[in-house]
């Protein structure tokens, strides 16, 4: 074992002490784990949690206000809507999770080989990534659900494609930095090729940087389902999501607003809880932003 | 540092720019108000945008309205659905074998661009409807062999078969009269300027946002038309026309969704005109259309389609009253048949019959079918077919039938109903004041909109000889056995009839609509 | 300097051709025969054939498509299913997205930019921690639902704001604004947000650099300090954020002229893939795209202006 791989091992694992306490003694960064924890739980264990099936129908009751057999009122067409927001979890959290999966599995790999070989690789990597990004996110959904047909596989299909430039610009930033670090460059004077570098000296040490990006992808992605199901272009009704209950609530804005005020909030507290996550991440794992 | 600073502000400025350019750009795009109360304008709203506004190849049912008001016929109706005549002198006649029609044309008439009307360009119009290749009139006046020019005001036309349902395609698009001298400066681009005769003359069109008509200054009965013009808005969203109408930004809004109703009619200053539609909605249900429109019928297996029964249980688990209740709270007519009651061929006989759960059962088992019995429902992609898709995938369910939704875009929905490419679709028909326009083109085997791939022998007959009767007796009893077998196999599951409801704002009177649905306001004026 | 730019404008005429073949190539990709866009009740398959010579569908790919091409060069995008000239529709229809986009942009300066200042200024502070939060809670909102909700509150209930719809500025100034306040507000909202974080970063990082203690120590006020720094950063942040947001702002207007049915160019995108209007789609992605790779190579010159450094290394946008 050289001198150089000891390093960054031993120096890795006493980092991460300091980051749990760090991170431990911030109460947003926490609450947010707290509150994302139990909205993928919702989402994972909803058939438990939630008090009535999504789909019930009970056109007896509809739009009935909050009651003991309905925390929220129902809805429309007299589904409970507590249920159907503990489900909508499930295809909005799947959705946000998956397309940052998607499009880091992309982006990282190119923005790895664009930032460390640069030159004429980096130049054509980044008109594609222009190509692609001169199509607006909707654009390209609006596209994909008319081609394949509007479904939640399609719109995390296209969530992910959206996300993929500015993970692309992101990693291929660090991977820039990266290439000028010392035990980078000890390992090239060594003699260790390509794939050896990129995968144990640069890869590990984007890791941090990724994890907040996808903690503050996945928020973006879930209000992109959002949006796209109301469009009609992901979630198909009768499934349930955040996005198709906002879409249905919209002629009843007059008659019953609390059809869209659920939902909404609903997003918006997920959304925020990730994004605080996100943030509070950064301040720990990112030793190089002052905050 | 210098450096930078000079050229500091520009970037934020860039921001003022962009919005500065707009604010001055949009004053190009369309000066006309969109308030009534300035200068004599009538704004209203649309559900959606006409197509092109060519009477040869239009196709919407919006767009009729906007013709309504910049484009006369032949013929028109009037308050009680009945036929009159309009660029017409008076009823046509029709000689003995009913194979040639003589019309009389009005005298003293000018197109909105000065020229006169006369049998010269009527026949011109009649002809660019019967042979453009392009023309959606073709087969609305397909029995009309030619069209000759008797005298100055007068008009032949050769049928080859009696053809009833004549007068009644001439008093729609069909009997549109363009001007020749348009025809001749723009032909396939009419659309793009429009002229015939109207109380109002076409003046722009931004695709999508407003059409804009000034009142016509070579109209016949000028004296009658008291606005200066008239705007359509486009405006598709249900609730946002509603809004504006409530904030008075227009003046007349076109069918007001159930869910926007009762805000309406709590305002006092807007009252609300409808009338039942002329037409149907129901699910029409794929028997033998494999191979896609006008090709050979041939069974598509599925289980509606290979027995009759399995359709009349699928039927006897759906509750229309329910359907209109959940989802249009109540605002349409529940009925069972391809025209309204009040229309004169209604057959008051034929009871619809209610939701029967036990019924729907028994049926399914004599059809051997055991459930969950799968039956895939293409609807369309807004809030109200959404609701209707569920409701209806609720009520089959507990018959035993999983309903899958399809929810699939307009265009694309009609594309795939005539490849074949669909077991059920919720669809309707705007409806036509003669039967014939209701049911003839989907259930004959000629029929030009047969998508369902069925018809019987006995069906073709009666409906060829309903064509041909001419007393209204006769025809009733035809099509009143045309009911029945509609009724027994049940290519089309008939749901409800709409009930057009239109809403006017109380500071303009004359605004009024018939059974056809379309907004009628060239005589309106402000109070 | 004039080869950078010859550069980078070489560039954004590569990126115009391939979106143009994308663009091309997607709208043939819609399933569906594009003659039946022209076509809707009636669909004789002799009139559909008639529909195709006309139009020359089915001519062979790369010749639809130089002719298309050609013809774009000129200006001529052609006629779309209504007969009226796609070209007219755009010029017409755009304006209306430019001012909602400028308006955005202008709220999102004005309200993130000096929030960032004092975020960061007054760092770990009351006022730190509420500007933060509430850009987090920017970018966390849906903002078509904030729309909605801002159409019950102040259209329905209150009746301060037209529910949606547009003026004209030359016909109606104030009311133009009255129509186009909410959609700004809706769509500026999460632009500040982003404005807000990166201010705030980027002046942590540049108040907290050795020159500027140097400065400070040299007995320069605070106020010329932040001043410096707070003018030179907003510039890079509002560039930088500009370039990567446009495509959010873009389809951001998409909704949020949907929901405030206000007829403009974002709107027209969408209406025209869900009506099949290929010429019209055609045409209105082609100037979508070429519009933003526009302000993208504006966006990237200004850029490159400010920090000369980026020029030399070959951009880290």
């Amino acid at each position: 074992m050289s001198y150089v791989e000891a390093q960054p091992l031993s120096g890795r694992a006493r980092r991460r002490r300091v980051m749990r306490r760090r991170f431990l003694r911030r109460p947003a960064a926490v609450g947010s784990l707290v509150i994302v924890v139990l909205f993928v739980l919702a989402a994972v264990f909803a058939r438990w949690v939630a008090p009535h099936p999504p789909g019930a129908t009970d056109f007896d009751a509809i739009l009935a206000s909050p009651s003991r057999e309905h925390l929220l009122g129902t809805d429309e067409l007299g589904r409970d809507t507590l249920s159907r927001i503990i489900w909508g979890a499930r295809a909005s959290i799947q959705a946000g999770f998956f397309a940052t999966v998607l499009a880091m599995a992309v982006a990282v790999p190119i923005g790895l080989v664009a930032g460390y070989y640069r030159g004429r690789v980096d130049t054509v990597i980044a008109r594609i990534t222009d190509v692609l990004l001169a199509f607006p996110f909707l654009i390209l959904a609006v596209g994909l659900a008319a081609i394949l047909g509007p479904s939640l596989l399609n719109a995390t299909l296209a969530l992910g494609i959206a996300a993929v430039p500015p993970l692309v610009r992101i990693s291929r930033g660090e991977a820039l930095e990266l290439r000028e670090e010392d035990y980078v460059r000890a390992a090239v004077a060594n003699g260790a090729n390509d794939p050896v570098i990129l995968g144990r000296h640069i890869l590990p040490n984007m890791t941090s940087t990724l994890i907040v990006q996808a903690t503050l992808t996945i928020p973006a992605a879930i209000i992109g389902e959002a949006v796209l199901s109301f469009l009609g272009l992901g979630v198909q009704p009768p499934t349930p999501s955040w996005g198709v209950m906002l879409n249905a609530a919209q002629p009843y804005l007059n008659e019953a607003p609390q059809l869209a005020i659920y939902p909404g909030l609903a997003i918006v507290s997920c959304a925020l809880a990730f994004n605080l996550l996100g943030d509070g991440l950064r301040d720990v794992l990112d030793p190089k932003t002052e905050r | 540092m210098n450096v930078i600073r000079r050229r500091g502000p520009r970037v934020l400025g860039a921001a003022l720019v962009l919005a500065a350019t707009g604010l001055l750009a949009s004053g190009a795009a369309g000066s006309v108000s969109s308030n009534s109360k300035a200068g004599g304008t009538l704004t209203i709203a649309l559900a959606e945008d006409p197509d092109a506004l060519d009477p040869t190849l239009a196709r919407t049912f919006v767009g009729r309205m906007v013709f309504l008001h910049m484009c006369e016929k032949l013929y028109d109706l009037n308050a009680k659905l009945q036929i009159v005549p309009q660029l017409a002198a008076g009823m046509p006649t029709l000689s003995p074998d009913k194979q040639t029609m003589t019309i009389r044309i009005r005298r003293g008439v000018r197109f909105n661009d000065g020229t006169p009307l006369n049998a010269e360009a009527v026949k011109i119009s009649l002809d660019r409807h019967r042979t453009l290749p392009r023309s959606a009139r073709a087969s609305e006046i397909s029995p009309v062999t030619a069209v000759q020019v008797a005298g100055p005001y007068t008009v032949r036309l050769s049928l080859n078969a009696r053809y009833s349902p004549l007068t009644a395609q001439l008093a729609d698009r069909a009997g549109m009269i363009m001007s020749p001298k348009q025809l001749t400066a723009l032909g396939d681009r009419f659309a793009s300027n429009p002229v015939c005769v109207g109380a109002f003359r076409f003046v722009s069109r931004t695709a999508g946002d407003r059409i804009v008509l000034e009142k016509s200054p070579f109209y016949y009965a000028k004296n009658k038309v008291k606005f200066n013009s008239i705007v359509f808005r486009i405006i598709t969203d249900t609730s946002a026309r509603a809004a504006n109408l409530r904030s008075h930004d227009v003046d007349v809004i076109d069918r007001i969704a159930s869910t926007d109703l009762p805000a309406i009619q709590r305002d006092k200053s807007l009252r609300v005109i409808k009338s039942t539609s002329i037409g149907y909605q129901g699910i029409s249900i794929n028997v033998g259309n494999k191979n896609g429109i006008g090709k050979p019928f041939d069974n598509v297996g599925t289980p509606l389609a290979s027995k009759q029964f399995v359709r009349q249980a699928f039927e006897a688990s759906l509750d229309r009253n329910v359907i209109n209740r959940v989802v249009f709270g109540g605002t349409v007519v529940p009925g069972c048949l391809p025209i309204p009651k009040a229309s004169p061929y209604y057959d008051a006989s034929i009871k619809c019959p209610g939701r029967s759960i036990a019924r729907a059962r028994e049926l399914l088992r004599k059809a051997g079918a055991t459930p969950p019995v799968v039956v895939k429902l293409m609807i369309g992609t807004d809030q109200v077919q959404a609701r209707l898709g569920q409701v209806i995938q609720s009520l089959a369910g507990e018959a035993g039938f999983r309903v899958e939704l399809q929810p699939t875009e307009f265009v694309t929905a009609l594309a795939r109903q005539d490849r074949g490419q669909y077991d059920s679709f919720a669809v309707g028909w705007s409806g036509r004041v003669d039967p014939d326009g209701n049911i003839y083109q989907f259930v004959h085997s000629k029929g030009s909109l047969n998508n369902l791939g069925w018809s019987t022998p006995r069906m073709d007959l009666l409906l060829d000889n309903a064509r041909k009767a001419t007393s209204l007796g006769a025809r009733k009893k035809l099509y009143s056995s045309v009911y029945r077998i509609l009724r027994a196999q049940l290519p089309l599951i008939y749901l409800w009839h709409p009930v057009n409801r239109h809403g006017v704002s109380k500071t303009v009177t004359g605004v009024q609509t018939y059974g056809d649905g379309l907004i009628r306001a060239y005589y309106a004026e402000l109070k | 300097m004039a080869v950078f730019i010859g550069r980078k404008v070489g560039a954004a005429l590569i990126v115009v051709f391939l979106a143009s073949v994308v663009v091309f190539a997607g709208v043939r990709a819609l399933p569906g025969d594009p003659a039946l866009a022209y076509a809707a009740e009636d669909r004789n398959p002799e009139v559909l054939a008639a529909i195709r010579d006309k139009y020359g569908l089915d001519d062979p790919l790369p010749v639809q498509y130089l002719r298309w091409a050609g013809l774009a060069l000129q200006g001529d995008l052609g006629t779309d299913s209504r007969g009226l000239p796609v070209s007219e529709t755009i010029v017409t229809r755009l304006p209306l997205t430019l001012e909602l986009a400028g308006l955005a942009l202008l709220i999102g300066v004005l309200v993130g930019i000096p929030a960032g200042v004092i975020a960061a200024v007054r760092r770990g502070k009351a006022s730190d921690y509420a500007a933060t939060t509430v850009a987090l809670l920017g970018l966390s909102v849906p903002h078509f639902w904030l729309g909605l909700l801002m159409i019950i509150v102040f259209a329905v209930n209150l009746g301060w704001l037209p529910a949606g719809g547009y003026v004209p500025f030359r016909d109606d100034p104030i009311g133009n604004l009255e129509h186009m306040l909410m959609p700004a507000l809706v769509l500026g909202t999460g632009l500040s947000a982003v404005l807000m974080r990166q201010m705030r970063s980027a002046m942590l990082t540049s108040l907290g650099a050795d020159y500027v203690r140097t400065a400070r120590a040299k007995g320069l006020s605070e106020r010329v300090v932040v001043g410096k720094h707070a003018l030179r950063n907003s510039l890079i942040t509002v560039t930088t954020v500009i370039g990567l947001q446009l495509g959010a702002l873009i389809s951001g207007a998409v909704i949020t002229e949907q929901i405030f049915g206000i007829a403009g160019f974002g709107r027209l995108t969408v209406d025209s893939i869900a009506q099949r209007d290929y010429a019209l789609l055609q045409g209105v992605v082609l100037v979508a795209a070429v519009g933003y790779v526009v302000v993208n190579l504006l966006v990237d010159v200004s850029y490159s202006l400010i920090n000369p450094r980026i020029r030399v290394a070959g951009g880290r946008a």
